[in-house]
């Protein structure tokens, strides 16, 4: 044999030498930007969390309960069961991240808007909702313009009256109620749908009113834990009561999926457990930077007492209002140009130019807010109007280019089919295109409200004040933000505790914030490819 | 893009007047025994004069003339880029759609130029469906799918009972009925196309337009959609368009022979033209000498 293939002549070489050194050279390119973001990270983490002050008694606990539980688990379902392990940890990293959002909600309601004005403003909303719905389903035959001012005025009344009579009201429940009514109500309505998935109509009320009731709970859970009915209630609401019923909606459609609840179970308990353990044991925490104090205090002349209240209710503040303009400025230009416009010099003349404008530096859209808002128009500086109306403007050209691709992405074979059912243009629109193009708007628009979040620039120039001591209660009042707060730390008080504690703490806190919005905005991308 | 949404209803209006009607049943009649031979024992539908089709400067049919019988399968059948799409396409105006593409010439659908300056577009499709080459259901509930031209409509009725018997035509309420509030997505390509083919027939059109809709399905499929088109011709007149021969001799009535550069060959009687056909060049397309 040894013989014979010798004789047997090969195929030769072919030198591969330049390929693959040219290979490796895109390796270290491609994971340069990250492991140099990625020891930046560690360095502000460990600063702001500064872990090596615990107990290593503490670590070893935690540990135990909560890290080795986890690997094995996770590990475990990984190996022989992914689809159980992706649901499971996508009920661990929506609690996170809903809790985050109801702990941002729960300022708005304990802070800046009281949960009477917010009731007030639902019940109108569901009058005027209901009245808009009962007209249309009345008569379909009416004419339009009829339906269109009867809808208008009834909303309209609604609205002027309905917010006033409820205030003026000499009784009124209790905040917990209110809340639970305004804003467990139409949570409930939606995760008591998902949740009794097939249940039928009788399954389907039940599971509504359970959510309800559990949305309710906050009103005697919130006392005992000592933080209050107002956040306990908003919190349920929020974060855990969808959780629960994401588990439960998610369990019925898909049972096979069941063991992932077993991974979401143990890094919540082996959490419990560890807090309990580490209490009874009496092993000392890290002394964070990022703790309750920093969280729920303003700033002060000494680091230690400094925190970042003040900041992050106006980042949210900010957020809401700059979502609230862009957006429907935003997807109303992108559907515009995408649908309607037709193809001359002035259409490519736009496209040019919204491009540019998303790479104009953010200092430059300050100065644009400055001289329209202020300078023009005479508006007071660094309110939160004109703040949300300057980072709306620069993010406007993000919204609407995502926008624009989203739309693009529905293929014409839909428009087709609804045009030969005889489908007007606008009918075309409303019912195919943009809820096909939805999920992919929603995700553009929350990838630039991130790049808005992390703005300093337009707020300096538009004036608003670096330090704040308490939250802004009105569009028209002063607003700070995160990284403005943070700058102001780093720049006008810089001394050696703030560098090494208040800087590092706030900029850990805006990070998490922007990166669930990103995790928010990709989870939705990805169910969207899915669903296609 | 000539299309005008807000004016609906505009075709409609001049068409429902059955005196128009009758009187252009019976020039149809005469009129195209005159011109093409064959025996026209059913009113005449649409009817072509003179079509001509063109995509910027390129021809996509020259000179086209036919008339499309009731309650019959038509097919129109020829080489890829023949033009055969286009022309169903001018039926019912979708190459509106199209900036690029130029109509001239008279089509007419029971006696009505769709070409004329009062039509709608949009009131027009509403009488004309149209089933497309690759199943395009909504991403929305089977029931909405169907419901959808009930809907834009405005059409008065029970849409529950409509959609029921829509999928009944189309032959996939069996494997339906007990999940309607699925997405229609979810469903195989074949019974997507069924579901597609109830979606037009929902809001009882006049004629049904099918743009290759065999093409993207297997050989089981195909032959469900196949007895579906048979079926729906007692009702509807049916114009399809195949490039698979043996289809259209199995369910035609008439085809319409269209060859490369957008010419309207030969245009008989099914049997005619897949037995005897007059031209040359037909006979070899069909024996498969070229094409």
């Amino acid at each position: 044999m040894a013989t014979q293939e010798e004789q047997i002549e090969g195929f030769g070489h072919v030198s591969r030498t330049v390929g693959t050194v040219f290979r490796y050279l895109l390796l270290a390119a491609t994971l340069f930007g990250i492991v140099a973001l990625t020891i930046l990270l560690i360095y502000v983490a460990n600063d702001a969390i500064q872990p090596l002050t615990a107990d290593p008694g503490w670590h070893l606990t935690f540990f135990l309960t909560l890290v080795l539980p986890t690997l094995v688990v996770s590990g475990y379902l990984f190996r022989t069961d992914p689809t159980s392990f992706r649901f499971g940890a996508g009920v661990v990293g929506m609690l996170a991240v809903s809790s985050m959002f109801g702990g941002g909600a729960a300022m708005i309601f304990v802070d800046i808007v009281p949960p009477v004005v917010w009731f007030s403003y639902v019940l109108a909303f569901g009058l005027a909702l209901a009245g808009v719905v009962g007209l249309e389903r009345l008569d379909r035959q009416l004419p339009f313009l009829v339906r269109f001012v009867g809808a208008g005025a009834w909303v309209v009344l609604s609205f002027g009256l309905v917010p006033g009579l409820v205030q003026s009201l000499p009784v009124y429940p209790t905040d917990g109620v209110m809340l639970t009514l305004s804003l467990g109500g139409p949570v409930a309505l939606v995760v008591g749908r998902y949740a009794a998935a097939k249940a039928g109509r009788r399954g389907t009320a039940v599971a509504i009113l359970v959510a309800l009731v559990a949305v309710g709970a906050g009103e005697v859970l919130g006392p005992l834990l000592a933080i209050g009915a107002v956040p306990a209630t908003v919190l349920l609401a929020v974060a855990v009561v969808p959780t629960a019923g994401y588990a439960v909606g998610h369990i019925r459609r898909f049972p096979g999926r069941r063991p992932g609840l077993a991974l979401a179970a143990t890094i919540l308990g082996g959490a419990l457990v560890g807090a309990v353990a580490v209490a009874a044991l009496g092993f000392a925490g890290p002394q964070s930077w990022v703790d309750w104090q920093f969280l729920t205090s303003a700033h002060s002349g000494t680091a230690a007492e400094a925190g970042l209240y003040p900041a992050i209710g106006g980042s949210i503040l900010l957020m809401v209002t700059v979502a609230a303009l862009s957006f429907p400025l935003g997807v109303g230009a992108a559907v515009y140009l995408e649908e309607y416009a037709p193809d001359n010099r002035l259409t490519r003349f736009i496209d040019v130019n919204i491009s540019n404008l998303a790479g104009v530096p953010s200092v430059v859209y300050g100065l644009l807010g400055l001289g329209v808002f202020v300078t023009y128009l005479g508006q007071p500086t660094g309110t939160v109007l004109i703040g949300g109306a300057t980072l709306a403007l620069l993010i406007l050209p993000i919204v609407i280019i995502s926008a624009r691709e989203a739309l693009r992405s529905v293929p014409d074979s839909m428009r087709e089919a609804s045009y030969g059912m005889g489908a007007t243009r606008w009918q075309t629109i409303k019912n195919v295109v943009l809820p096909r193009a939805f999920p992919g708007i929603l995700t553009g628009t929350i990838l630039a409200l991130g790049r808005a979040i992390g703005e300093t620039a337009p707020l300096i120039m538009i004036g608003a004040p670096n330090v704040l001591f308490s939250l802004p209660t009105a569009l028209s009042s002063k607003v700070s933000a995160m990284p403005l707060q943070v700058y102001a730390w780093a720049s006008l008080f810089a001394s050696e505790p703030f560098y090494q504690a208040a800087v590092p703490a706030g900029v850990v806190v805006l990070l998490i914030v922007l990166l669930s919005m990103n995790s928010i905005a990709i989870v939705l991308r990805n169910k969207y490819q899915t669903d296609q | 893009m000539t299309e005008n949404p807000e004016q609906e209803y505009a075709a409609g209006e001049s068409t429902d007047d059955p005196t128009t009607d009758d009187m252009l049943v019976e020039t149809d009649v005469s009129g195209s025994v005159a011109s093409s031979g064959p025996t026209m024992s059913a009113n005449t539908v649409v009817r072509a004069e003179n079509v001509d089709v063109w995509y910027n400067d390129e021809q996509a049919l020259q000179d086209i003339s036919l008339d499309i019988p009731e309650n019959q399968v038509t097919a129109m059948i020829g080489p890829s880029g023949c033009g055969k799409s286009t022309f169903l396409r001018c039926v019912n105006r979708m190459n509106d759609l199209i900036d690029a593409a130029r109509v001239e010439g008279d089509l007419y659908l029971r006696g009505k130029n769709v070409y004329d300056d009062d039509v709608d577009p949009v009131a027009l499709r509403r009488r004309v469906g149209m089933v497309f080459q690759s199943p395009n259901p909504f991403p929305k509930s089977i029931y909405d799918n169907v419901a959808y031209g009930l809907k834009i409509q405005n059409k008065e009725g029970d849409y529950d009972e409509i959609v029921e018997n829509s999928l009944k035509r189309a032959a996939l309420w069996d494997e339906v009925s007990d999940r309607l509030d699925e997405s229609g997505l979810e469903l195989s390509g074949g019974q997507q196309q069924r579901l597609c083919i109830a979606r037009a027939i929902a809001p009882d059109p006049e004629v049904i337009l099918m743009d290759e809709p065999a093409s993207a399905l297997d050989p089981v499929a195909t032959s469900q959609i196949e007895d579906l088109i048979t079926e729906l011709a007692e009702e509807y007149t049916v114009v399809i368009v195949t490039h698979n021969m043996q289809q259209a001799a199995r369910i035609s009535n008439k085809t319409a022979v269209f060859l490369t550069g957008g010419e309207l060959v030969e245009f008989d009687d099914t049997e005619k033209i897949f037995e005897n056909p007059e031209s040359q060049r037909v006979e070899d397309y069909i024996t498969g000498k070229f094409g």
